[in-house]
């Protein structure tokens, strides 16, 4: 195990590479650079300027050179500046756009999981009822709706037609935001005034917050209930017909004991790998999602870096998310290893 | 004197039983006959497919000729008195569907909806079979060589597919539709020059195929794998058949039951893909139609009066066909591997 644990980690140096070099490479290949924009926007540019800022954004260089210059850089921990928010590009990624995405997935994948597991065990069990025919068919509902659709409904029936009943998209109202500790000490001296200050503008803050979240989470948490529903059934579903659970039937055992012990026990398994796998899926795959409800997320920051040729920004957050790949797949086998005991790795 | 009769008769109903025994493709179909969602989801795809297909016929509208008079008009099953507000038609009726009609109501520049959304099908499918077939015959083949050939090959194919597996597929969408669509790279000019307007399809089609044969070459090597040691591919291989047959038609024929719901349950997947990119703005391209950039701008209509239909009925279309899919990939899989019928899902 501890031989095959550490020739996995040494694979996730190659594969990241190797992905980074594609990525930048294919990036490099996209038409336009990073100064289009500038030169857009500002018609005094002289051709001189233009050329000045070419050599010193290293754009005469081909891509390979300059992908060098920037990994001998990466790997010391410097990523760049964000050409388009003036600063570094990992301080953008991982400080403003990280933390919503975390948020908004994390809270997303929680639900999912809290509806699915339980529902799809209870389908299995009562296979062939009217209640499973249900469940089935929504889940058949959630897998086959596009989710910036299921999106442009939610908001259509609550914030359009029922006037504001949940906010249209966004990641709070204007005006209402994070209670700034520093600035309620400058206003009082007094610590027990200080905190109860803090305390009562951290509550709207807070419910403004939840407000946001319910129908994004709501989109993206339906759709990843629907196939999870789906598999924690058929993966329950091939466990309950086989001879072990029939022989704890035999022995006379309660059937919570046999379903929860013995049959869930090995139902489970293929399921952690499942999540496993689908939440780097869930940081970088929340473009629509984000993109409808107009959430500062991750996957919007990789979608309009690209489109706005901020290669730093988009090499940042696409070699977070590959990584994040990578090593949730590893944690996947290890977390099979341990749940299965049949399972074992040389 | 009776025993010899009785064993001819024997031998004939004997013959008769072999020869009634019908193949299993029969069997399987007799099969998805009963599977009632997969009969209703394939007989709408057949309409839908029906009705993309004719589009430019059956509709009394041009998908592209606008009226500035009769913008966010609600769905209407009457003509309006007043001939201005009714065109501009192509053609004064298609049966009961008669030039000022619109039943699923009309854009922000007063194009009729319904017209629209029936020649957005006709990309929208085009691009799911074309790239669902593509995405599979790829995906198969690369997983029969790497299963058959093994060593070395095997581990450059798993390898790859391990590594594509590892990048995050939106935002390689997202970077191969911007680098496709550059003029200066040889492959791009090469296809603008020889597809003009249906570039965009075509480069959606490659996209689509690039970042999805994956999951097909994992599951044909898995299946492929214990079919070599089988005593068939042996025989085939004592007999002399060379490498490329015993491929195509000894080994892939045995996984054919599970390319083929691969294949369908690709297509919708495949029109998910392409809405959800032609929504962003990056896939098929205006003037052309499809489902998904008729969402494109949907939400900016949200507060206008009848606006709202803009973003429904092109939406709902994509999730009945995506629906429709499942239904036949869950029928189909019933059919062609019985053994898991009812499990639902397997991936």
């Amino acid at each position: 195990m501890l031989s095959y644990l550490v020739r996995r980690l040494l694979q996730i140096v190659p594969t990241v590479f190797f992905i980074s070099v594609v990525v930048y490479a294919l990036l490099a290949l996209k038409p336009g650079d990073p100064i289009d924009e500038l030169r857009l926007g500002n018609p005094g540019l002289t051709s001189e300027d233009i050329q000045r800022l070419v050599k010193f954004y290293g754009l005469d260089q081909p891509w390979y050179t300059r992908y060098w210059v920037w990994l001998s850089r990466a790997v010391q921990g410097d990523f760049g500046p964000s050409r388009r928010f003036g600063m570094p590009a990992a301080e953008y990624v991982f400080r403003y756009r990280l933390p919503n995405t975390l948020l908004l997935s994390v809270t997303a994948l929680f639900i999912a999981l809290l509806v699915a597991i339980p529902t799809g065990i209870i389908s299995a069990l009562r296979q062939h009822t009217p209640l499973d025919y249900t469940v089935t068919f929504f889940n058949f509902i959630g897998v086959s709706i596009p989710i910036f659709w299921l999106g442009l409904i939610l908001i259509y029936v609550f914030a359009v037609h029922f006037r504001q009943l949940l906010p249209a998209g966004g990641l709070s109202t204007p005006g209402i935001s994070a209670p700034d500790w520093a600035a309620i000490t400058a206003q009082t001296s007094n610590f027990f005034e200080a905190i109860s200050l803090y305390i009562s503008q951290l509550g709207p803050f807070i419910t403004d917050r939840a407000r946001h979240l319910i129908l994004p989470v709501a989109a993206l948490s339906s759709i990843q209930m629907a196939s999870w529903t789906r598999f924690m059934r058929s993966s329950m579903l091939e466990v309950i017909h086989l001879d072990y659970v029939r022989t704890a039937r035999a022995k006379g055992l309660q059937e919570r004991v046999v379903i929860f012990r013995h049959a869930l026990r090995n139902a489970i398994a293929p399921i952690i790998t499942l999540i496993a796998l689908s939440i780097p899926a869930a940081m970088s795959g929340a473009v629509l999602t984000e993109t409808v409800f107009n959430w500062p997320g991750m996957g919007r920051a990789i979608f309009e870096s690209i489109l706005s040729n901020d290669y730093n920004v988009a090499m940042v957050s696409l070699m977070f998310i590959s990584l994040l790949i990578v090593i949730f797949n590893l944690l996947a086998d290890i977390a099979y290893a341990l749940v299965d005991p049949r399972i074992r790795y040389e | 004197m009776s025993e010899p009769v009785l064993q001819e008769k024997e031998q004939v109903r004997a013959q008769v039983i072999v020869e009634r025994s019908p193949s299993t493709w029969v069997l399987a179909l007799r099969r998805f006959r009963r599977h009632k969602l997969a009969i209703v989801g394939s007989s709408v795809i057949f309409v839908l497919i029906l009705g993309a297909v004719l589009a430019p016929w059956i509709t009394p509208y041009d998908v592209t000729d606008y009226n500035l008079q009769k913008l966010f008009g609600p769905p209407r099953l009457t003509v309006p008195d007043d001939p201005a507000l009714a065109g501009p038609c192509i053609r004064p009726a298609v049966l009961f569907w008669k030039c000022g009609m619109h039943p699923f109501g009309t854009d922000d520049l007063g194009r009729d909806i319904l017209s629209r959304v029936l020649h957005g099908g006709r990309v929208s499918l085009l691009v799911g079979f074309v790239a669902a077939l593509a995405s599979t015959l790829l995906g198969s083949l690369l997983g029969a060589l790497a299963a058959y050939f093994g060593g070395k090959l095997d581990a450059i194919i798993s390898r790859f597919t391990d590594i594509m597996l590892s990048i995050p597929t939106f935002p390689l969408l997202l970077i191969l539709t911007g680098l496709l669509a550059n003029r200066e790279l040889p492959l791009s000019a090469y296809l603008s020059d020889v597809l003009g307007p249906a570039k965009s399809i075509v480069i959606i089609i490659l996209v689509i195929v690039a970042l999805s044969w994956m999951g097909t070459t994992r599951l044909v090597r898995g299946e492929i794998l214990s079919l070599r040691e089988r005593e068939f591919t042996d025989a085939a291989r004592a007999l002399g058949a060379s490498h490329t047959r015993i491929i195509l038609n000894h080994l892939l024929p045995n996984t054919l039951h599970l390319i083929i719901v691969q294949a369908t349950l690709m297509v919708g997947e495949a029109i998910l893909i392409e809405s959800g990119l032609s929504f962003l703005g990056l896939g098929i391209q205006p003037p052309a139609v499809s489902w998904g950039n008729m969402l494109s701008r949907a939400q900016e209509f949200f507060y206008y009066p009848n606006g709202f239909y803009i973003a429904l009925f092109p939406g709902m279309f994509i999730f009945l066909t995506v629906l429709c899919f499942n239904f036949i990939g869950d029928g189909l899989r019933d059919a062609l591997d019985p053994r898991l019928k009812g499990r639902g899902f397997t991936p």
